[in-house]
């Protein structure tokens, strides 16, 4: 607890950034980009200042039943007749997601500067808002609050696909819009429900008492075992939350919104629709599924961790199948995604760690991988494999980085993909709800990544060298910088897990109290 | 001779009624003799300035609970909202209709006036304990609601338009005579609930008897043919096939006044009716409405999927929006009264917003409505573009608007009134609803405009257009702001 | 007594009933009104029956009086070509469906009314009214007491109601100084009709010898046929139809 509000000044700076922008002059479109790029830079180095909080480790739990420890927390009644509070604070969990989104948008900002020319104010103004809204999803620590955040990062991210991406770009924004919407409203009335059944648990023994969207006192209360969810209702309630964020991560088979949607956005906007928002639904299903619901988690984790290992499998596949690049790393996210949900399904302090730690690897790879596409894109006018050729000759820094960055993506060990995945696939093993079938699909899964992924790389960057490609240009300075950026978390990562791990361990413990409890009373 | 005793009436319970009304027969009078021909928005302006004076002389009534005229009117806090509500409704109206009247030809001064009429039923309707004033109240709405649908008389559409609701219209209201008459015929009474010791009442009779004893047909049939008529008014599935005819006919003010004032009035009357006379039939007229209430929700925003006309679009929408309402009406609770205040004034706000969207598309003899019309808007007017992109989100429930916070609202008191399946449902329509929604944004923003169309905006309809979209936005954001405020309105449900 | 009471009764309802069913049956519109009328003045011997008189005076005035000429002066005016060979049904092919329908709607109103059911037979006063009040409620002393009294709402309701009727008449019927339309008399329609035919067959041969475009829709000549409409608006013209 600090009374200065560090997180809320993160949260608040971008959307600031987007109000000066509306009121700068007209027609200044080097203004508008160089405010944009600014704002998310100070962003970025305003939440490194998120770091300090956790430089000391959190003294121990009160209790097994305590809710996650939270940092950083600030509260203030917002619509007290509900119960709603503007409460957002800071875990192990959500630190690093925060600080990947902080640390990409001002990439994703500095990648419209070429690709975005027309109405250059307003699509800075919607990446300010979408950072707004993407940072709040993941400190919200108020269910409504949080279900705010959630649905208004769909209005700017499909207005950015609608306005400037591809050919199709329409249908592929409405779709986008009315899958994650309508399974949004699935979590919206299971939120409802939560809401309304804790309210009438506690109403019984205090009355006057009003309901809470706080989720840390339903947390409480839940482990405290004055409130209990549980039976088909909670099940039902649990499924209203997996639909929202099962859509978002994506899980199979609920994708089909996906290729349209990253193949037609442009490259600043898929980089955060990949990188950040994909792990929305991911950190969703850590921060509410595991924590509000342990036992329905428990009872379904089989049935979806199946689903992710068929999502790993269908989307190395399809990503094999590709020729457009850009669709090949999109169903590579597809099958990295499914890492992720076994993890977490694995339902021990291991896997979930891994899968936290997962995530943040997958941003970074996948946001790197879709920044080369759009390089390459951008220098020889066309995404498809066959267009390119022998480009490790005209462009040995770009090769060179593409290789780190497939290898990462690939799980190659020294780099960060391999961390991550090898902690879930431990954690899937060890798992009292999965076991070594799991494990054997998750590893099939890593080889055919390596094989799509060198795949690509061969036939872009290794054989003869086509004509045309032959004269492509390498890497300016401010490419290489921004590649540079990317990378060197990926190595850091690698060689030192630790960094990260102390400190997602210590919030995934939070939330794993209550698994733990009701996985062992199974 | 036998003196005549002019009976004490309490003048505070009717001083926002008698305001709107005497106002509107002066103005009337104003209208024909100071204001000439051609410029009758001055008439507008004074309509508007007594709308306001009304919504003053309601302030200092907040938190009064008195009854007058035998207790067939009532006072609380729950008719003071509602009256701001309509005297909002009738003022934004008369807003947007000040530039539209002259750009169509039909100017007239007896528009703001007959607007004013309207709004009083409503505030009648909102006020009402008795069903014979209830049904005087529907009837002054509706024949005021007949003329101003038929104001654009030359026009054949509009001519249609009235003649459909008259027909209609009339039948609900035959309805309802007849449902008051079986009603009155087992208890005697037309009174909803007591306002004195003593005093006969529906919910005094039902109070008195045992379910297993008393044969209720009567009672039964009567309050089934009431919410007939009331579904026809509203416009509930299956009541409602003159709705997107009628609506689109009518000079789009007035299918904007009618769209919120009509639903929002007829519904705060059933709701008065179902929670403060019959509560203890609850078990009866739930399912019945339940079903209604789902239904209509499916098949309005079904409905309106087939649309290319967006103003038929928004007719249809409407249907389903009376379904979301009914939710706050029907678990009888004061969450769910709240929750119907919240959802009208926000469902209000966004609908009158968009259909002066629609005034700013509509040229003379030309209106420019089908979904490529809007195609590229944000190039053209951003304003407009903006502003229906907040309307059409409002609508859909997304937030941070009015809209949000009104469908959390009623799905709140849905789901702790035990209708948990019922919520669901309005949720799955709300995701059909964001389609044809999404469908309006995604044409304004992401194409190249298709036909040449010139919006015009003018300084009445951008203050009206305005409001709105300022109110959807505040109300999305700070709801504690409107919370508070309907907090206090708690009927005395389910006594 | 009640014998004979029931007996009037039985007769009165069967003129009601009957010439109400004559009226939707009659194939001459004015045959239809004068069934109507016949329907009307039963309705009064009801009231009558019932010992409201004033109620029957006021049936007969308005409803026979006013409203059944109302109604025959409508006929005449609007269709008066057409009385000579009228010959028109009232009813269409399905209207045995339409009977059925009716027949189930009603039969569900009446039964459950009808049976089993204790109607409330005497009304509990409502508190408040003037003590000592005769028995009776429909006569003219109680419903003048009534309207300034009990129901002084209703009234002043209902006034302002039928000013908004009256109002809406105005504005919807209002004549030709206003920008609006006139009513036509019958010539006058039938001159219009005629003038427009052959302006539309000037203009579709013009356009047939012209470039071939398609002609505007002919602008109806609002200028020769009515007087106060120039320099309106407004104004839409005659609307002929």
């Amino acid at each position: 607890m600090t009374s200065f509000p560090l997180l809320s000044i993160v949260l608040w700076l971008p959307a600031l950034g987007a109000l000066l922008l509306l009121l700068l002059p007209r027609n200044r479109d080097a203004l508008y980009r160089q405010v944009g790029l600014m704002f998310t830079v100070a962003t970025f180095v305003v939440s490194l200042g998120l770091l300090v909080s956790f430089s000391t480790p959190a003294g121990a739990a009160a209790s097994a039943a305590a809710p996650p420890t939270m940092r950083l927390l600030e509260q203030l009644p917002w619509i007290p007749a509900w119960g709603v509070g503007y409460s957002i604070g800071l875990d192990g969990v959500s630190l690093w997601l925060v600080l990947l989104t902080t640390l990409l948008t001002p990439i994703a900002a500095w990648a419209s500067w070429n690709s975005i020319t027309t109405q250059v104010r307003y699509f800075q103004v919607l990446l300010l808002l979408l950072e707004t809204a993407l940072i709040g999803v993941f400190v919200s620590v108020d269910l409504f609050l949080f279900y705010i955040f959630w649905e208004f990062t769909l209005i700017p991210m499909a207005l950015m696909i609608g306005i400037w991406g591809g050919a199709n770009r329409m249908a592929a924004a409405m779709k986008f819009f009315l899958y994650t919407f309508a399974a949004s409203l699935l979590m919206l009335l299971s939120i409802i429900g939560v809401y309304a059944l804790h309210r009438s648990a506690i109403g019984a023994t205090q009355p006057g008492f009003g309901g809470t969207f706080d989720l840390l006192r339903i947390v409480a209360d839940l482990r405290s075992g004055a409130f209990a969810l549980d039976g088909n209702l909670a099940r039902l309630l649990f499924g209203g939350f997996l639909a929202a964020f099962a859509v978002k991560a994506p899980i199979w088979p609920f994708h089909s919104w996906l290729p349209d949607a990253y193949s037609e956005a442009p490259t600043p906007v898929v980089i955060l629709l990949s990188a950040v928002m994909s792990k929305l639904g991911t950190y969703g299903l850590v921060r509410f599924n595991l924590t509000l619901f342990p036992e329905a988690a428990g009872w379904a984790a089989p049935a979806v961790a199946v689903l992710a290992v068929i999502g790993i499998l269908y989307g190395a596949m399809v990503a094999y199948a590709q020729s457009d690049m850009k669709r090949l790393v999109a169903y590579s996210s597809l099958s990295h995604m499914g890492f992720v949900v076994l993890g977490i399904f694995a339902l021990n302090g291991l896997g979930v760690s891994g899968a936290v730690l997962q995530m943040v690897n997958h941003g970074l790879t996948t946001a790197a991988l879709f920044l080369i596409v759009g390089m390459l894109e951008s220098r020889r006018g066309s995404r498809d494999l066959a267009a390119f050729g022998g480009l490790w000759q005209a462009t040995p820094v770009l090769g060179g980085l593409t290789l780190l960055v497939v290898l990462s993506s690939a799980g190659l060990p020294g780099l960060n993909g391999f961390v991550g995945e090898f902690t879930i696939m431990q954690g899937a093993y060890s798992s009292p709800t999965l076991g070594w079938p799991f494990l054997a699909f998750a590893v099939l899964g890593v080889v055919l990544a390596v094989v799509y992924l060198l795949r690509m790389f061969r036939s872009a960057f290794m054989g003869d060298t086509l004509a045309e490609t032959a004269s492509l240009r390498d890497l300016n300075r401010q490419e290489l910088a921004v590649l540079v950026l990317l990378c060197l978390p990926m190595v850091a990562i690698g060689l030192f897990p630790n960094l990260l791990l102390v400190s997602v361990e210590e919030g995934v413990a939070g939330v794993m109290r209550g698994i733990l409890v009701a996985v062992a009373s199974r | 001779m036998e003196q005549i005793q002019i009976p004490p009436v309490d003048l505070a319970v009717v001083a926002p009624l008698i305001t709107v009304v005497g106002w509107a027969i002066v103005l009337l009078l104003v209208d024909v003799f100071f204001v000439p021909a051609g410029q009758k928005r001055i008439t507008g302006y004074l309509g508007i300035a007594g709308l306001v004076m009304a919504g003053a002389v309601a302030a200092p009534l907040w938190g009064s609970d008195s009854s007058t005229f035998g207790g067939m009117l009532v006072l609380d806090n729950f008719a003071l909202a509602l009256t701001w509500i309509f005297l909002l409704i009738g003022a934004i109206s008369m807003v947007i209709a000040l530039d539209y009247l002259p750009r169509q030809g039909i100017e007239q001064g007896e528009f703001y006036p007959l607007i004013m009429f309207a709004v009083s039923a409503m505030m009648l309707l909102g006020q009402s304990a008795n069903l014979i004033v209830m049904f005087l109240g529907i009837e002054l709405l509706s024949i005021t609601l007949y003329i101003l649908t038929g104001f654009a008389y030359p026009r054949l559409s509009s001519e249609e338009a009235a003649m459909k609701y008259l027909l209609l219209g009339a039948f609900a209201a035959g309805f309802f005579v007849y449902g008051i008459a079986l009603i009155y015929g087992q208890t005697g009474t037309v009174q909803l609930f007591s306002t004195a010791p003593g005093q006969e009442s529906l919910a005094e009779y039902l109070g008195r008897q045992t379910f297993a004893a008393v044969d209720l047909t009567l009672l039964l049939v009567g309050s089934g043919l009431v919410l007939v008529a009331f579904g026809f008014k509203v416009a509930l599935v299956p009541f409602h096939m003159w709705t997107p005819d009628v609506y689109e006919g009518a000079p789009t003010p007035v299918t904007a006044f009618m769209s919120v004032g009509t639903k929002g009035a007829a519904l705060a009357a059933l709701l008065r009716l179902l929670d403060m006379a019959l509560p203890s039939l609850q078990p009866i007229w739930l399912p019945v409405l339940a079903t209604l209430a789902a239904v209509t929700m499916l098949l309005g925003n079904l409905g309106a999927i087939a649309q290319s006309n967006v103003k038929r679009m928004l007719a249809y929408s409407s249907i389903g929006h009376a379904g979301y309402l009914l939710l706050g009406v029907m678990t009888v609770s004061e969450r769910g009264v709240q929750g119907f205040l919240f959802y009208l004034l926000a469902y209000s706000l966004t609908n009158l917003g968009a259909f002066a969207v629609l005034i700013a598309l509509e040229q003379r003899g030309e209106a420019a409505w089908s979904l490529d019309d809007f195609a590229g808007l944000w190039q053209r007017q951003p304003f407009l573009a903006l502003a229906m992109a907040v309307f059409m989100l409002s609508l859909a429930g997304v937030p941070p608007t009015a809209g949000f916070v009104g469908k959390f609202y009623v799905f709140m008191a849905a789901w702790e009134g035990g209708l948990g399946w019922l919520a669901l449902v309005g949720m799955l329509t709300s995701a059909i609803a964001a389609f044809f929604y999404l469908r309006v944004i995604a044409r304004m923003f992401m194409q190249e405009p298709v036909r040449d169309v010139q919006p015009q905006l003018f300084r009445g309809l951008t203050l009206g257009i305005s409001i709105a979209a300022a109110g959807t936005l505040i109300f999305g954001i700070l709801p504690t702001l409107l919370i508070n405020v309907v907090q206090q309105t708690a009927l005395a449900v389910g006594r | 007594m009640t014998i004979v009471i029931q007996i009037i009764f039985a007769l009165i309802a069967m003129l009601i009933l009957g010439s109400a069913l004559m009226m939707v049956l009659a194939k001459n519109v004015i045959h239809s009104a004068l069934w109507l009328i016949a329907s009307f003045f039963g309705v009064g011997a009801l009231y009558l029956l019932l010992q409201a008189e004033f109620l029957a005076v006021v049936q007969v005035l308005v409803y026979v009086g006013a409203i059944s000429i109302l109604i025959l002066f409508a006929i005449m005016l609007t269709r008066a070509a057409d009385l000579a060979g009228e010959t028109g049904r009232q009813w269409n092919n399905r209207w045995w469906l339409s009977l059925a329908v009716a027949g189930l709607l009603f039969g569900a109103l009446i039964v459950p009314t009808v049976i089993g059911e204790t109607w409330n037979v005497a009304p509990t006063e409502v508190a408040g009214a003037a003590a000592g009040q005769a028995t009776g409620i429909a006569g003219a002393a109680e419903l003048g007491r009534g309207f300034v009294y009990e129901y002084l709402l209703q009234f002043q309701v209902i006034g302002v109601l039928l000013l908004v009727a009256l109002i809406g008449a105005i504005v919807i019927a209002y004549d030709e100084t206003a920008r609006r339309r006139r009513v036509l008399t019958l010539a006058e329609e039938l001159e219009l009709k005629k003038r427009q035919e052959a302006r539309e067959a000037k203009e579709a041969k013009q356009s047939r010898k012209g470039k071939g475009e398609k002609p505007l829709p002919a602008p109806v000549p609002t200028d020769t046929l009515s007087k106060g409409n120039e320099g309106n608006e407004g104004n839409e013209g005659l609307v002929v139809r």
